[in-house]
C-alpha cells in the first residue's frame, strides 16, 4: 500500500508541470496579441477547429473553439474560408512560437466570441 | 517518432475517427455517454468504498457489492467504448497530455487495487458483512481507491485544460 501511494504521489508530481501541445496553461494569458491575416487552412473539427493565418512574414496557427460553439454563436465553417481575411484576438503558445489560442475572432465585420 | 505513433496515426485516420471530428453533435454526444458511464460507475465505487470505511454500516458489505457490482460492470460498457471514440478523434496528440496519461495510469492503479482486494481482503467478507468493522487491509485498498478514482475524473477533466 505505501508503493501505491508512492506511485500515485509520482503520478502527481508529473502531472502538475503539465504543458501538452493544445491546453490551456500552455499559453500566456498575460501578452494578449491580435493578429490579422489570410486564411490559408481551416478546419472545423474536435475538439476544436483551428485556422493557419498568414501574416506578413509569418503565418500562425490559431486554435479556435469546438464546432458546436462556433456554430451556435454565428460562425458557420463556411466563414471559415480559405483566402477570408480574419483577426484573431488572443494569447501565445509558450511552447510554439507560431501557435496561438484565439479567445475571439472578426471575419467578415463579425466578432465571435470563442470562449 | 515514438514507437506506435504509427498505430495512432492510423485509429486516428479511421472513419469513427474522421466522423468524431466531423460531424457536430456526434463528439458532445459520446462525451455525454461517456460522463453518465462513469457518473454511475465512479458513483458506486464511491459508495462501495465508504462503506468499507464505515460508513452506512447497517448495509451489509455483501449485499453491497452484489447490487452496486452489475452496474458498475454495465456502466463500463458505456464508458470504454465511448472514452476510445474520444481518444481516436485525437489519438497523437492525446497520447502527450499529461493528463490523459496520468489518467491512464490511475486507471491502472485502480484496476490493480481492486483486483488485488477481491483476491484478498474481500474473500473474508463474511466475517465482516455486517456489524463488524472492516479489516485494515480492506480499509486501505477502499481509501487508495477513492483516491485512485478522484485523482481519474480530475485528470479526465484536465486533458481539456492542461
Amino acid at each position: 500500500m505505501k508503493s501505491l501511494k508512492l506511485a500515485l504521489l509520482a503520478a502527481f508530481m508529473v502531472a502538475l508541470p503539465a504543458a501538452a501541445h493544445h491546453g490551456w496553461s500552455s499559453y500566456d494569458s498575460d501578452n494578449a496579441i491580435t493578429i490579422t491575416g489570410t486564411i490559408t487552412e481551416a478546419s472545423y473539427t474536435y475538439p476544436h477547429g483551428t485556422i493557419m493565418l498568414e501574416t506578413q512574414g509569418k503565418t500562425w496557427l490559431a486554435v479556435l473553439a469546438p464546432p458546436s460553439r462556433m456554430s451556435a454563436r454565428g460562425l458557420p465553417s463556411s466563414d471559415l474560408a480559405v483566402g477570408a481575411q480574419a483577426t484573431v484576438q488572443g494569447y501565445p503558445s509558450r511552447q510554439d512560437p507560431k501557435e496561438m489560442r484565439a479567445e475571439r475572432i472578426t471575419i467578415n465585420g463579425k466578432t465571435i466570441e470563442l470562449r | 517518432m515514438q514507437p506506435g505513433t504509427a498505430m495512432l496515426e492510423a485509429l486516428q485516420e479511421g472513419s469513427f475517427a474522421a466522423a468524431m471530428r466531423d460531424s457536430i453533435w456526434l463528439y458532445p454526444a459520446v462525451e455525454t455517454v461517456h460522463i453518465i458511464g462513469f457518473a454511475i460507475l465512479v458513483g458506486a465505487v464511491i459508495m462501495f468504498d465508504l462503506r468499507l470505511l464505515g460508513v452506512s454500516k447497517r448495509v451489509p458489505v455483501r449485499m453491497l457489492a452484489q447490487h452496486l457490482l452489475p452496474w458498475s460492470v454495465a456502466a463500463l460498457l458505456l464508458i470504454v467504448p465511448a472514452g476510445f471514440l474520444m481518444f481516436s478523434a485525437d489519438a497523437t496528440t492525446l497520447i502527450s497530455n499529461r493528463a490523459f496519461v496520468v489518467k491512464m495510469v490511475l486507471l491502472m492503479l485502480a484496476a490493480t487495487n481492486a483486483a488485488a482486494f477481491h483476491l484478498g481482503s474481500f474473500r473474508s467478507v463474511q466475517l465482516w458483512d455486517l456489524g463488524v468493522k472492516a479489516p485494515r487491509s480492506a480499509r486501505l485498498h477502499a481509501a487508495a481507491s477513492l483516491i485512485i478514482w478522484l485523482g481519474v475524473v480530475t485528470c479526465g477533466r484536465m486533458i481539456a485544460y492542461v
